[in-house]
């Protein structure tokens, strides 16, 4: 997948959630079609174009993480509270983000997805939240459901 | 021997002990654990070929397309910890190919100029210079809140000379005392020192900072 289709549905629903849960950033990142790589999509409150040139491993980053996991994940206080090395979290560095909380998307039964939301100063996210950003995801899956993901 | 020549000593021994430590590790993952799983997985497909049934088929289809991540991984974290080119191919190409490398992962954009005519230069240096310019492209990413970074290599008969701006938010040196970040500093001025060449350090606040590598060759 080159370019996210239905595009404005995608804004839709981002925006909403970071009204919602009153967040800086928003963004989606899918695992490329051909090879294991992950990529950022789409992002809202973005500093700058970072996030488009940024490609992590599979098991790498935030995003890489969570699509080899397959769970959700929660950074409170970056670079304070990770595990190991700074430079394995380009997006939080990219767009200066000190809290996040990030989900997986799942395509035909298959983590292929990462929906995050984060801020720039300390934070840790709400039971509220989280549901929040878990029913984005699942709104996010049924748009791009059509896409062939997968 | 005198106290600091012999601190000076220790601490490029400890340095090159600790290259030769990377270096070992990379080509033990690259031709010892990179090649057991490629024999695996030649002959996981094998196997695969000969089995019909279909579930067993698809497991082992799984299981090849593990390893052939598990590979990719390797391969990438051998590259990583030591780069190849720079024994192959030599510092201009290794420099190339991180930079290749820095783009897709911090999102960074890195403009490389190179005037003069590369020369040979031995392996013992090429890392330092090469490690120094991974350290100042790594501080850049965590510090300097920029997106396009300008590198110039400058080749003469007797001198290679490295020029690094970043267009960053540069920083003071006041604030730099407290900072982690003066410990990374420190390190890359010392490694420089001891190949006999030298890391110069400037910034201005909202101008940006610059990094000057000079190695005699």
């Amino acid at each position: 997948m080159t370019e996210l289709m239905g595009m404005s549905q995608v804004n839709k629903v981002c925006e909403a959630l970071k009204k919602r849960i009153g967040c800086e950033f928003v963004a989606l990142a899918l695992q490329n079609e051909v090879g294991p790589d992950v990529r950022w999509h789409y992002a809202s409150g973005n500093l700058n174009d970072k996030y488009k040139r940024i490609t992590v491993r599979f098991g790498k980053g935030v995003a890489g993480k969570i699509i080899s996991s397959g769970s959700p994940m929660m950074l409170i206080d970056f670079p304070n509270d990770i595990y190991g090395k700074v430079t394995d979290h380009p997006i939080m560095l990219a767009e200066k983000l000190v809290s996040c909380y990030a989900v997986p998307m799942f395509f035909n039964s298959l983590p292929k997805g990462v929906l995050l939301v984060g801020k720039r100063e300390k934070y840790t996210f709400s039971e509220d939240d989280q549901e929040m950003v878990q029913d984005a995801a699942l709104e996010l899956e049924q748009i791009l459901q059509n896409q062939n993901i997968g | 021997m005198d106290y600091s020549a012999s601190r000076n000593q220790i601490g490029s021994y400890i340095i090159q002990a600790q290259e030769e430590e990377i270096k070992r590790i990379s080509l033990e993952l690259h031709e010892g654990v990179g090649q057991n799983l490629f024999s695996i997985l030649t002959g996981l497909k094998l196997v695969e070929s000969g089995i019909h049934e279909e579930q067993y088929k698809n497991y082992l289809h799984e299981m090849t397309q593990l390893i052939e991540k598990t590979m990719q991984e390797i391969r990438l974290l051998s590259v990583e910890l030591y780069p190849p080119a720079l024994i192959t191919l030599g510092l201009l190409p290794a420099i190339k190919s991180y930079i290749k490398v820095y783009t897709s992962t911090f999102g960074i954009l890195v403009g490389l100029s190179s005037t003069g005519e590369e020369k040979h230069i031995p392996e013992q240096y090429s890392i330092a210079v090469f490690r120094v310019c991974q350290e100042a492209l790594a501080n850049i990413a965590k510090y300097a809140d920029t997106s396009n970074v300008k590198m110039d290599l400058s080749w003469s008969n007797s001198e290679l000379k490295i020029t690094i701006f970043d267009f960053g938010k540069g920083f003071q040196k006041e604030d730099l005392e407290k900072n982690p970040y003066a410990l990374g500093i420190a390190t890359m001025k010392e490694r420089m020192l001891l190949t006999g060449g030298q890391c110069e350090i400037s910034s201005k606040i909202g101008e940006g900072t610059s990094i000057e590598i000079s190695l005699p060759i």
